[in-house]
């Protein structure tokens, strides 16, 4: 694996992240924070069933209570459909019909909450009941209760390579699973609120969201006003991890404030925030994979199904899951997405890892035991590694048409540095499970498939390994940009709406920036909310705020840079070339000569423009002359993890004793950012593997646990503290100084350590999560 | 009306029977570090001192408070002057998405006063009453070391002067 020149003067350094002071005197402001003067209180009138119309609607009483200033019902609202990032939410903001218990309904505008709350109850709601269906293979169903207008089940996103039959036939051992996860909540730390006010018929939104750019076209198609009177401010997140992009509430907030003509706040408890915005997709793999003797795996067939709730449209959840089995020679998947009466189901880190990705992960270690292989090794003579072939749907319309139109629509400038299209970038998770191996000590500490390390009386200790990967530039809808501008100081700002989620993004972005121009992290300002200042963005989500947005906040520092040496150059250095000219700590000066006399600071060289221009700005603005090719999928972000545990077969409780997880995101540009990244996402593994699930209601499908109290999340002394994080940084071709994305991979790779490790314990495979009944159920099963 | 004493002022607080404390601290007095979350106790986010000791100030009404000495992560430090367990969170990265660091940080300032030389295993039970879902617990028992390593060495400089 080559390793590229590093010669980086901020990208790699653990600087602390920008906004650290701020976030430990507890002054960052997040949405919750935010009021106005002339502001009103919001609440949302939720629907008590799960699939219903409303037949009539009587708010007068709810008008007539003092306090109340408006109510806001389906009847006020545009029909319009808008559409959340990667069909995360598909309808309208109100249209009279519940489809999940937890719906909204309609909204109440009171001088306090208290007021809104009371006025809530006093509006005379006729339901007229429809059908409901809560179980996605029932929703599948010809005469199955249709929940949205477009039917119930998306179109199939299929892929087949080589040839089935064949790879059957040569298979020497084959397995068969049928496999079904619960779905995971994001359970937030942190509520969310929305406030918003018009000016006018311009509309101002203060909200906690990682998607500012997504939210204002959301706002944009659902009131059908123009994007140049929507302004969204977007304001750091509590723990999002893809709940907080553009989310009805917001729209509610919009709509109810323009009724009423008042500034407005939404502020949702958090029952509202676990229980009606949206969760993780519940899921069904049937697959078969067979190998042959020696481990090499000939065939894999798997079939997924997933349910989207309510208003989920997503239809491609998790290709790169598979394509991870690069070397697997025949095989075939299928995804279908599945509509049902239950909560919204969408985009949760790890998104598609963490339900077909861990599947396949158990459906190849059932194979990997049966033919008695090392799963380590199993893994290394299986997966993907550089240059390898990936198996995408072709066809989809955002790899715009086949190959040969998807290299068409590439820049014919890009073309060259690209990798060859359709086979992975960079990378692959043999490096990383060698290291991870070697730090663990795995072969000193694993014994065999479904054979313990350790027994002490009760208590059996088993290892286990898990692998991950996640893309980490898909586009969606437009391609992410970043603008860079230079100030008469010599500062720079870059502006990027990438939000802020809390992972630091904003201090990666500012070093990607610091580094290519020459400046100091401090020298840095960044603005990531504010869609009237920056540049239209993605947004942080898919993994791709560092792939993508990077790609192009270094272009447009890149471009900045160029500005600035022509002007230098012309000015300061007889209008030589500008490669003869370099930036060295805010300085620039002759190619090579750092200490040269003859060296100008960037305040100098924005001087000269100055009084040359007068009357015009003396600040440069960058920005990125193309845009990042259409659809870079090729790239993507792998994680290995090693597990101890130690389960109580007489109690079915299981500690997690041990970790040692392994990165390759590329070039890394803060090592303690990915490190909380990793950690972050081996124990949100953890807790989907041993805890977290959603209890829904067997008849009505409402959740039952939409509160902290009842759903568990891991607490600190629940993971081992001396957990290790390990870096292979196999840099990337086109990602910004080699940098490819982290977020979601870590995930997926810490379910599969821990469900492997209680397999090896106990000698029994449990469903996840591993709850102490489950263990204990499947324990006696197995007698 | 009643009198608070928050962060070593006295103010003057709105003290109607249904109100709790973390609601006037945060909408009344503006102390917005004081974080709201699950608003039954179990998460942390809403952690302040009273007389030196933890509460999660969600489930405290105001009037519980009257008499006592109640602390916010207000009144332990500021941006530029931050008390040495502030400083040791941001050197060890101990968040990501800080909603929860408020209360970690009370919740640790607590702690170390009872046990100023803890175990890395005594730092994690003892940090086992906040939820962190970013996960960064790791970091945060790194942070209390850190912290008590600080804190123990100013303790000893000032004992040497």
């Amino acid at each position: 694996m080559g390793k590229m020149e590093r010669k980086f003067s901020v990208v790699g350094k653990g600087a602390h992240v920008k906004d650290a002071r701020e976030k430990v005197t507890g002054s960052l402001k997040y949405a919750v924070d935010m009021k106005l003067q002339n502001m009103a209180y919001g609440k949302i009138l939720r629907c008590p069933h799960p699939h219903a119309k409303i037949a009539k609607i009587d708010t007068s009483k709810a008008e007539a209570l003092p306090g109340v200033l408006g109510v806001l019902t389906h009847e006020d609202v545009p029909q319009n459909d808008w559409e959340s990032a990667w069909f995360n939410y598909r309808g309208k903001v109100l249209d009279g019909i519940g489809r999940f218990v937890g719906d909204d309904m309609a909204a109440v505008a009171a001088q306090t909450e208290q007021i809104a709350e009371r006025a809530l109850e006093l509006i005379e709601v006729e339901y007229e009941i429809l059908p409901h269906v809560l179980d996605m293979e029932e929703a599948r169903k010809g005469d199955a209760p249709q929940i949205r207008c477009e039917g119930n089940e998306r179109d199939p996103y299929e892929v087949k390579w080589g040839d089935v039959a064949k790879g059957e036939s040569e298979a020497d051992v084959t397995v068969e699973c049928d496999i079904s996860y619960e779905s995971q909540q994001y359970a937030p730390l942190g509520r969310n609120a929305c406030l918003a006010e018009w000016m006018g018929d311009k509309v101002t939104l203060w909200t906690s969201s990682q998607t500012p750019s997504e939210l204002r076209d959301g706002v944009h198609e659902a009131l059908g006003i123009p994007l140049s009177k929507i302004r969204v401010m977007a304001l750091p997140c509590g723990s999002s991890f893809g709940q907080w992009w553009s989310n009805n509430f917001m729209i509610v907030t919009v709509l109810l404030a323009k009724k009423i003509r008042q500034a407005v706040k939404i502020e949702l408890s958090n029952e509202e925030c676990m229980g009606t915005v949206k969760r993780r997709h519940l899921e069904r793999t049937r697959g078969k994979m067979g190998c042959t003797r020696d481990g090499e795996i000939t065939v894999a067939e798997i079939d997924h199904i997933i349910d989207n709730g309510g208003y989920g449209f997503k239809d491609d959840v998790g290709f790169f899951c598979v394509d991870m089995w690069g070397k697997a020679r025949n095989g075939h998947y299928a995804v279908h997405a599945i509509n049902t009466n239950l909560l919204t189901a969408g985009c949760m880190r790890g998104v598609g890892d963490c339900t077909l990705g861990a599947s396949v992960e158990r459906l190849a270690d059932r194979l990997a035991e049966k033919v008695g292989m090392d799963p380590v090794d199993f893994r290394i003579k299986n997966q993907i590694v550089a240059g390898d072939e990936l198996r995408m749907q072709h066809s989809r319309d955002n790899m715009k048409g086949d190959r040969d139109a998807y290299i068409a629509s590439i820049p014919p400038h890009l073309r060259k540095d690209w990798p060859e299209l359709f086979h992975l970038s960079a990378g692959g998770t043999r490096a990383i499970l060698e290291k991870g191996a070697e730090a663990f000590r795995w072969k000193q500490r694993w014994r065999g498939w479904a054979t313990p390390n350790r027994i002490d009386g009760p208590k059996r200790h088993g290892v286990g390994v898990g692998t991950g990967a996640h893309v980490c530039g898909v586009e969606f809808e437009g391609s992410s940009s970043s603008m860079v501008r230079i100030n008469p100081d010599g500062s720079a700002k870059v502006h990027c709406a990438v939000g802020r989620q809390g992972q630091g993004s904003e201090t990666t972005q500012s070093q990607v920036a610091a580094e290519e121009l020459g400046l100091s992290l401090d020298q840095i300002e960044i603005e990531t909310g504010d869609t009237d200042s920056c540049p239209w963005n993605h947004g942080s989500l898919a993994s791709s705020t560092m792939y993508r947005t990077g790609w192009a906040t270094r272009a447009a520092a890149n471009d900045a840079r160029r500005q600035l040496l022509e002007i230098a150059s012309r000015e300061f250095f007889d209008g030589v070339d500008i490669d003869e000219l370099e930036i060295t700590d805010g300085e620039v000066h002759p190619k090579g000569e750092p200490r040269s006399n003859r060296r100008f600071t960037f305040a100098q060289v924005l001087n000269e423009l100055r009084s040359e221009t007068l009357g015009q700005t003396s600040s440069i603005t960058g920005r990125p002359a193309v845009p990042m090719p259409p659809s870079t999928t090729f790239a993507r972000q792998f994680g290995a993890q090693f597990a101890e545990v130690e389960v109580d077969i007489e109690t079915g409780q299981i500690k997690l004793l041990d970790f040692v997880a392994v990165q390759d995101s590329g070039t890394v540009v803060n090592p303690q950012v990915l490190k909380n990244q990793v950690i972050g996402g081996a124990i949100c593994g953890a807790g989907f593997a041993i805890y977290e699930h959603l209890v829904f209601d067997e008849e009505t499908g409402a959740i039952k646990n939409a509160n902290l109290l009842d759903y568990k999340l891991l607490r600190c002394a629940d993971f081992p503290h001396q957990a290790q994080v390990l870096f292979e940084e196999a840099p990337d071709p086109v990602g910004p100084f080699g940098a490819r994305g982290a977020g979601e991979s870590p995930i997926a790779a810490g379910i599969s350590a821990v469900a492997q490790a209680v397999h090896n314990a106990t000698g029994v495979w449990v469903d996840m999560p591993m709850t102490p009944e489950r263990v204990i159920r499947a324990l006696a099963q197995a007698h | 009306m009643a009198t608070l004493k928050v962060n070593n002022r006295a103010l003057e607080v709105d003290s109607r029977p249904d109100r709790t404390l973390a609601d006037v601290l945060r909408n009344d007095l503006g102390l917005i570090g004081v974080r709201v979350s699950c608003s039954e106790g179990e998460c942390g986010s809403c952690t302040v001192l009273v007389d030196g000791e933890p509460h999660t100030s969600c489930l405290m009404l105001v009037n519980q408070a009257e008499g006592h000495e109640i602390t916010t992560i207000e009144g332990i430090g500021t941006t530029d002057d931050l008390h040495p367990i502030q400083q040791a969170f941001v050197e060890e990265q101990g968040f990501q998405c800080a909603f929860c660091t408020p209360g970690f940080i009370l919740s640790a300032k607590a702690f170390l006063a009872e046990n100023p030389n803890p175990t890395a295993d005594e730092a994690a039970v003892a940090m086992s009453g906040n939820i962190c879902r970013c996960g960064a617990y790791p970091y945060i028992v790194r942070s209390v070391l850190n912290a008590a390593e600080k804190l123990r060495n100013e303790a000893g400089t000032q004992a040497a002067e």
